[in-house]
């Protein structure tokens, strides 16, 4: 590296996670300012499920998630490999749909091939005996289903934990417990908080007490997700719940998705301990509350109907999260300066991440996006 | 210019605001719907908290007519509450009331809306009630002071059209002229809206139609123009069916034995 960068990133999430690791690959000196502590935290990143299903997501998302996922699709694996222990699957992703609501499969079709027209390797049309090969257990209740085989899963906690450990090696500065009060043309303004004060409070304001302290850099990049709310005025925060079970009747290995006209299952096999990550509601709401009843009985009762095996199964954690999204729900990078803010990965940050921080990347790097698709969408703006 | 409830309105469509593929499409869909009405849910919001405001903003912004409703309410006191809530912050006495009766299709609870009606108007609310096409249902919440009905079409989200159109037929014919109809849920294509406003209903109310559409902003603008046509064939008068094909210009020249045929 011949001209290191002296690089601060306020929020801890997995973007500034992400990017903390890879610009200190690169050689640079790196300042990570989270108010949480390293192990837990709001970040959303802690409670996401971690499904690659940029496919399954083209229906309902528009085509930039897409095209954004598929890179991302790209890049993971090399990441993983070098994160280490990070448990990842490519075993593809199958959805699904009780007999009644077949309607909402032709609709998924429908719009899918309006969006991307999937080509044969993407997209299978599974019937029982397709089914059968690849998932029996779920020929229980399913007659056909589509298959996505690209599509993967990355485990949330996994991830984190990996990112945290490759960023202390390679020296990353990581100020825990510290409230970034103001970013500004190449400085962080923050306050750290004294170990015994600092709790998880979310939506807290600033505490007065607390050490202020101001840091100078040649590049601040913005990774607080809605905690950037008060500077970025169309951010909102969407409420989403999901819930781990222990299923040890149940033999899945694939990730699910279960159509319903008015709710969405998604069930992912972690691959350890037989535990399940089912998710997740979508709640226009900043709510950090813990899950509501009707959340769970309509993930649970829709769990049940995936497979039987899930009634004697343990609820081993519930959770909730409030994920960051611009009004068209797409990520966008801001540039104005010296200073980037990344927010808006809402619903999809496992999926884009890798390839939002290749774009960061190379605007620091002062490089164009090195990429096989030419159609990638830049969602970099000078502001 | 036709009146609802209190507000002298041009368009004859009421649209949902719920999945959309992000708030900006909504919004976008919702200008390009020329709709004047927008429905909100706030149920699952959590709005004892503070809840769903960033969203409710963006409603707010566009300056329209909000109807809140009560989706997703199961029981008479469910709906009252939820109702007092949504007065409080949408500013309005504008209700659209929803009380589930089966959860699977949403099939309105006929017994405990009439219930909830006579409650909430009481409280001063004006009542649009999710109802079924049941006239008898319909009488009663007329008696109870509703001056909006709002028959389904099909259950929510089905998009199966008018499934019954001899029951719609019946009801409009049936209830007072001062009495304001909408069909509401159940809207699939444009056709479904033309002909409901061609039976004469004042308007219709449609949400899943438009959010998932493969491009909802393309499908608000066909919405507007069958709410545009229906009216107008309404207003221009239909011309009655006929058992036999009659030519429209007198067949000289044509043989008398094939005019016979």
């Amino acid at each position: 590296m011949s001209n290191p960068l002296s690089i601060g990133i306020a929020g801890a999430g997995l973007s500034g996670r992400l990017l903390a690791w890879q610009l200190a690959k690169l050689g640079h000196r790196i300042t990570l300012f989270d108010k949480d502590q390293r192990e837990a935290g709001d970040a959303a990143g802690f409670t996401a499920a971690g499904m690659l299903t940029p496919y399954a997501e083209a229906e309902a998302a528009e085509l930039p998630i897409y095209r954004l996922g598929l890179r991302s699709l790209e890049l993971w694996p090399s990441l993983v490999q070098e994160l280490g222990s990070v448990r990842y699957q490519s075993r593809g992703s199958l959805l699904l749909a009780h007999a009644a609501d077949y309607a909402e499969l032709a609709q998924f079709n429908a719009q899918l091939k309006h969006s991307i027209e999937p080509s044969a390797n993407q997209q299978q049309h599974l019937d029982r005996r397709g089914l059968h090969q690849l998932e029996p257990e779920l020929c229980e209740h399913f007659d056909k289903a589509e298959f996505f085989p690209e599509e993967a899963w990355i485990s949330a906690s996994d991830c984190m934990q990996a990112l945290a450990r490759q960023c202390l090696e390679l020296g990353v500065q990581w100020l825990e417990h510290t409230q970034v009060e103001e970013i500004g043309e190449a400085f962080i303004c923050a306050r750290q908080r004294h170990q015994a004060h600092a709790k998880q409070q979310p939506e807290q304001a600033p505490q007065q007490h607390g050490e202020a302290l101001r840091r100078d850099f040649d590049w601040v990049i913005d990774c607080r997700g809605t905690g950037a709310k008060s500077e970025w005025k169309d951010v909102r925060a969407v409420r989403g719940e999901l819930l781990w079970v222990q299923a040890p009747a149940v033999n899945i290995t694939r990730l699910v998705r279960l159509m319903h006209p008015r709710y969405r299952l998604y069930l992912v096999p972690t691959g350890k301990d037989d535990i399940y990550i089912i998710g997740a509601t979508q709640i226009e709401s900043e709510d950090w509350s813990p899950m509501s009843v009707r959340s769970a009985l309509e993930l649970l009762s829709a769990l049940y109907s995936l497979h039987s095996g899930f009634a004697e199964a343990r609820i081993v954690k519930m959770d909730s999260n409030c994920r960051p999204a611009l009004k068209n729900n797409l990520p966008q990078i801001q540039v104005h300066n010296r200073v980037l803010r990344i927010n808006g990965l809402f619903r999809h940050g496992y999926l884009l991440a890798p390839a939002v921080a290749e774009q960061v990347l190379a605007v620091i790097q002062k490089q164009k996006v090195c990429n096989t698709h030419s159609a990638i969408d830049s969602i970099v703006s000078n502001v | 210019m036709w009146t609802l409830a209190d507000k002298t309105i041009k368009s004859r469509l009421l649209i949902g605001t719920a999945l959309y593929p992000s708030p900006q499409i909504m919004v976008d869909a919702i200008n390009a719907s020329g709709a004047e009405v927008l429905t909100v849910s706030l149920r699952r919001q959590n709005p004892e908290q503070g809840g769903g405001q960033e969203f409710w903003n963006y409603l707010k912004e566009l300056n329209l007519n909000i109807l809140p409703n009560t989706a997703g309410c199961h029981s008479v006191k469910e709906a009252v509450t939820t109702a007092q809530m949504a007065r409080e912050l949408f500013n309005t006495n504008w209700l659209k009331l929803e009380v589930i009766g089966d959860d699977y299709n949403l099939q309105p609870d006929p017994f405990a809306l009439l219930e909830a009606s006579k409650e909430l108007i009481a409280q001063g609310f004006e009542v649009f009630p999710y109802c079924t096409d049941d006239l008898v249902l319909c009488e009663k919440l007329v008696e109870a002071g509703c001056r909006i009905l709002m028959p389904w079409g099909a259950p929510i989200g089905t998009g199966r059209g008018l499934t019954d159109p001899y029951a719609l037929k019946v009801l409009r014919a049936r209830m007072p002229k001062d009495i304001t109809m909408i069909v509401d849920a159940g809207i699939g294509s444009p056709s479904h809206a033309v002909q409901a406003l061609e039976m004469g209903y004042d308007g219709v109310l449609l949400n899943t139609a438009v959010a998932k559409a493969a491009d909802p902003i393309v499908m608000a603008r066909a919405f507007k123009h069958a709410l545009e046509a229906g009216r107008l064939g309404y207003e221009a008068g239909v011309m009655p069916e006929k058992d036999l094909a009659a030519p429209s210009t007198p067949t000289l020249g044509t043989p008398f034995w094939h005019q016979n045929k």
